[in-house]
């Protein structure tokens, strides 16, 4: 193993990095209304951050340079709506510090992940705002007036493919799935699937859970398939859908609050794989990353204690 | 090639390189300071006085005791001074020191008397005992005496040379190795003697390549192997080096010699080599002098005793603040100064430019520690435990299995010294045990104190009952006698009044 050892610090960035990518794939397809997302996003995580590091009393400038909290930012402000009301990812940003990380005592001590709680937080909260996606490109201008309240939102969104098969399965109507394959989605998650392998190569994430992860939505979903392929979507819609990539290689695989010994890892990632599938088909909201990984982060604990290695001579 | 593995470790690059490896004599110090203290076991008393002139070789310092050895005058010169100086340790303690000053003739004791090239009539004793009193130890670090890891092997299969440098930037064993290559093999054919062994294993890493040539070379001996092995850090830790070679995992709390295996330090086997055949006991060795401060590498064949600014002065040290540390970077100890001597387990001094500190953070649980670690301890799991103080826990997750090797540490992204976490918790643990101990003991006393009570009680209560019954006895004697007095005494009333009627009448 000679790779070049990262710093706490340097992780954070280059994680941050690696999402340029999908980010990209975004904003060729739907324009930069993400960017601007983001940029809230960031704003909201550092104040939030720095206030609250002054409240515990600790040195703010050395924690708030780890670049965790602008990450989990970042990975809120991509999973949401880009065209959602400004004040969503910023209540949204400022839940998930606070409750998410803060509360625990900060980096490293949090048990779920901060920006599927502050995700999970809002699609409960406001369910309206968080299922609006945008239909097409947006400009840039257009983007700005809709997130700050000043144009109208409606007409711009349209329903995303999970939102459609959703819809087909409780009306019972078959699933054409060729109409159903949205090149914009796919190409989002070839994105965050190349970021990805840019991470595993660097060690930045290891392998256990992006494999096992994917391997539990293909199982499941093969298998509701092989029951109905009239009902149920492949396994190949899903994983090129929703935040599938994204949770695979960037929200899973959160060290914090993922499982640590090697098998654990295994059986996280695949437990959330299958969580996934089952939450998108079977449940009431569109996509199912945040649940899937919230409901595991709870049974880490447990995962670990019972997947601990043997240890050499015992 | 490697026939099994183990998990974990690091491969960790040479961060001194040099060109070639050479061992250089350096000439006789003016003065050496011998410790009394080595790694374990007692202190040895000093056997010398202040003044008096003392030979190479001759034993200055010595105790009764397994797990320690004789100290023995590095140079020939008079003993100037017996006192305290801090030891290089971590904890910066002072121990009794016998301070030599050199008259620069190196005369030495008689090294005639011994085994010498004929150690095979010798016996096994015999030998044990010459390495005893050489004041042998491991030189690979551990200090242990040399005597006593023999007799406990007694009976083993195999002879393990240990011939990787422990430490990635340590390269004193390969120097020794090159420079000696026949000492190396015959002193492991008096090992073989001694121990009976069948067949001897060297263990040597690939970077290397002149050592192996010159082992090559002058290994002609069937039962002795050379086995080469990919360069990695921690391979060259005992019950590594036995799962890698042998595929013998010693099981935890147990040793080498409980699985039939012998394992030497390779130092330690030219110094027995020295001692067995040329009557010379342990009063030098090979350090190597690095850092990034050193401007070139070296390894020096030194005396012991001979300070650390000596060693330093035949070297070229770059200005500006350093860095010292001896041991190696990964499992050796930082020093605050130079002013330490040499010992028997000092393989390394190294002088580094300070580097800015790196802060620590708080710990993100990568897990990148886990894959490093050589034994597959949780070293997070660990640390988490350590940090709260939850020794019962650490110790449910193997905390006494960790070697300290410090891979955890080398790879955390947050810059944690996990290892000196384990080691506090440790400290702890011993604490605990020691102080249960005491419970446990007062608990004893206090229950035999109890006992002892009862038991007072119990038997005078049998006492007293006894004397109640005896005085009983005694009363009921007593009575039966008065009442046979009584009835003589009324016989002779009633005689006399029988009597007295007569005379009236």
């Amino acid at each position: 193993m000679t790779v070049k050892l990262l710093n706490t610090n340097q992780i954070m960035r280059q994680v941050s990095y690696a999402l340029a990518l999908g980010v990209g794939a975004q904003v060729y397809f739907f324009g930069s209304s993400v960017l601007i997302q983001i940029f809230l996003a960031c704003i909201t995580g550092l104040i939030t951050e720095a206030l609250f590091l002054r409240l515990r009393g600790s040195e703010i400038k050395p924690e708030i340079a780890d670049g965790s909290v602008v990450l989990t930012a970042i990975l809120l402000a991509i999973s949401i709506p880009s065209i959602a009301p400004w004040w969503i990812i910023v209540l949204g940003v400022s839940f998930a510090v606070i409750f998410g990380k803060q509360i625990f005592g900060g980096l490293g001590n949090n048990p779920f992940n901060p920006a599927m709680l502050g995700y999970a937080f809002l699609l409960i909260s406001y369910p309206m705002q968080m299922t609006q996606w945008p239909a097409d490109y947006i400009s840039m201008g257009q983007a700005a007036d809709v997130i700050f309240g000043l144009s109208n939102i409606d007409g711009l969104t349209g329903a995303t493919s999970l939102d459609h098969v959703k819809t087909q399965l409780t009306m019972g109507i078959p699933i054409q799935e060729l109409e159903l394959n949205s090149i914009s989605q796919l190409w989002i998650n070839i994105g965050f699937l190349i970021g990805g392998i840019y991470l595993l190569l660097r060690r930045i994430i290891l392998w256990q859970i992006p494999v096992s992860l994917l391997s539990g939505v293909v199982v499941m979903s093969t298998a509701l398939y092989l029951v109905d392929s009239n009902q149920f979507a492949s396994s190949l819609f899903h994983l090129v859908n929703g935040a599938t990539m994204l949770a695979a290689f960037f929200i899973a695989t959160d060290p914090v609050t993922a499982s640590t010994t090697p098998s654990g890892r295994i059986i996280y990632g695949f437990l959330i794989g299958i969580l996934i599938v089952i939450i998108r088909v079977f449940g009431g909201y569109p996509d199912a990353v945040a649940f899937a990984v919230l409901l595991l982060n709870i049974t880490v604990p447990l995962i670990d204690f019972y997947t601990q290695p043997k240890v050499f001579g015992k | 090639m490697l026939k099994f593995k183990y998990n974990g470790g690091l491969k960790l690059e040479n961060p001194y390189p040099v060109d070639a490896i050479d061992l250089i004599r350096i000439p006789l110090p003016d003065k050496v300071v011998l410790p009394m203290q080595q790694r374990i076991g007692n202190q040895a008393i000093p056997i010398v006085s202040v003044g008096e002139r003392v030979l190479t070789g001759q034993i200055v310092a010595t105790i009764d005791d397994q797990r320690c050895a004789p100290v023995h005058a590095s140079i020939s010169g008079t003993v100037v001074a017996i006192d305290e100086h801090v030891y290089a340790h971590k904890s910066g303690l002072k121990g009794l020191c016998v301070t030599i000053e050199s008259d620069g003739k190196d005369e030495w004791v008689d090294t005639s008397i011994g085994c010498t090239e004929h150690y095979e009539a010798c016996t096994a004793n015999t030998i044990y005992n010459k390495i005893r009193v050489s004041g042998i130890v491991g030189m690979g670090g551990a200090g242990f005496p040399t005597h006593t890891k023999v007799r406990l092997a007694e009976g083993c299969h195999t002879l393990l040379v240990n011939a990787t440098e422990c430490e990635p930037g340590i390269t004193c064993d390969a120097a020794l190795m090159q420079a000696y290559p026949t000492k190396v093999i015959r002193g492991i054919e008096v090992l073989l003697h001694i121990c009976q062994a069948e067949r001897a294993i060297i263990a040597i890493e690939d970077d290397k390549q002149d050592a192996i040539a010159a082992l090559n070379k002058f290994c002609n001996n069937e039962n002795i192997t050379i086995e080469v092995m990919p360069t990695k850090y921690t391979s060259g830790a005992e019950k590594l080096l036995l799962k890698s070679l042998l595929g013998i995992e010693v099981p935890t709390g147990k040793f080498a010699s409980d699985v039939g295996v012998l394992c030497q330090n390779v130092a330690t086997v030219v110094a027995m080599f020295d001692a067995v055949v040329e009557n010379r006991p342990l009063i030098s060795r090979a350090v190597t002098v690095a850092g990034s401060a050193v401007k070139e590498s070296k390894n020096f064949q030194v005396r012991l005793g001979a300070s650390y600014d000596y060693l330093l002065s035949f070297v070229d040290i770059v200005e500006g603040s350093h860095k010292i540390s001896m041991n190696g970077l990964m499992m050796g100890i930082e020093l605050d100064s130079t002013n330490y001597s040499v010992s028997k387990n000092t393989n390394c001094v190294f002088i580094d430019q300070l580097e800015e500190s790196k802060p620590t953070k708080e710990c993100i649980r990568c897990g990148l520690c886990n894959t490093v670690c050589p034994v597959d301890l949780l070293p997070q799991q660990l640390y988490w435990y350590s940090k709260s103080e939850n020794i019962d826990k650490a110790i449910e997750y193997n905390l006494l299995d960790c070697i300290e090797c410090n891979c955890c540490s080398y790879v955390c992204p947050s810059y944690i010294p996990l290892v000196d976490y384990y080691q506090y918790s440790k400290s702890l643990y011993k604490q605990q045990v020691k102080e249960k101990q005491q419970t446990e003991s007062a608990r004893e006393r206090y229950e035999f104190r109890e006992l002892r009570l009862e038991r007072n009680k119990r038997e005078r209560a049998e006492m007293m009952e006894a004397k109640k019954i005896a005085l009983k006895e005694k009363m009921a004697k007593d009575k039966a006698h008065k009442a046979t007095v009584e009835a003589a005494l009324e016989r002779v009333d009633a005689a006399k009044s029988a009597h007295g009627s007569q005379d009236d009448g």
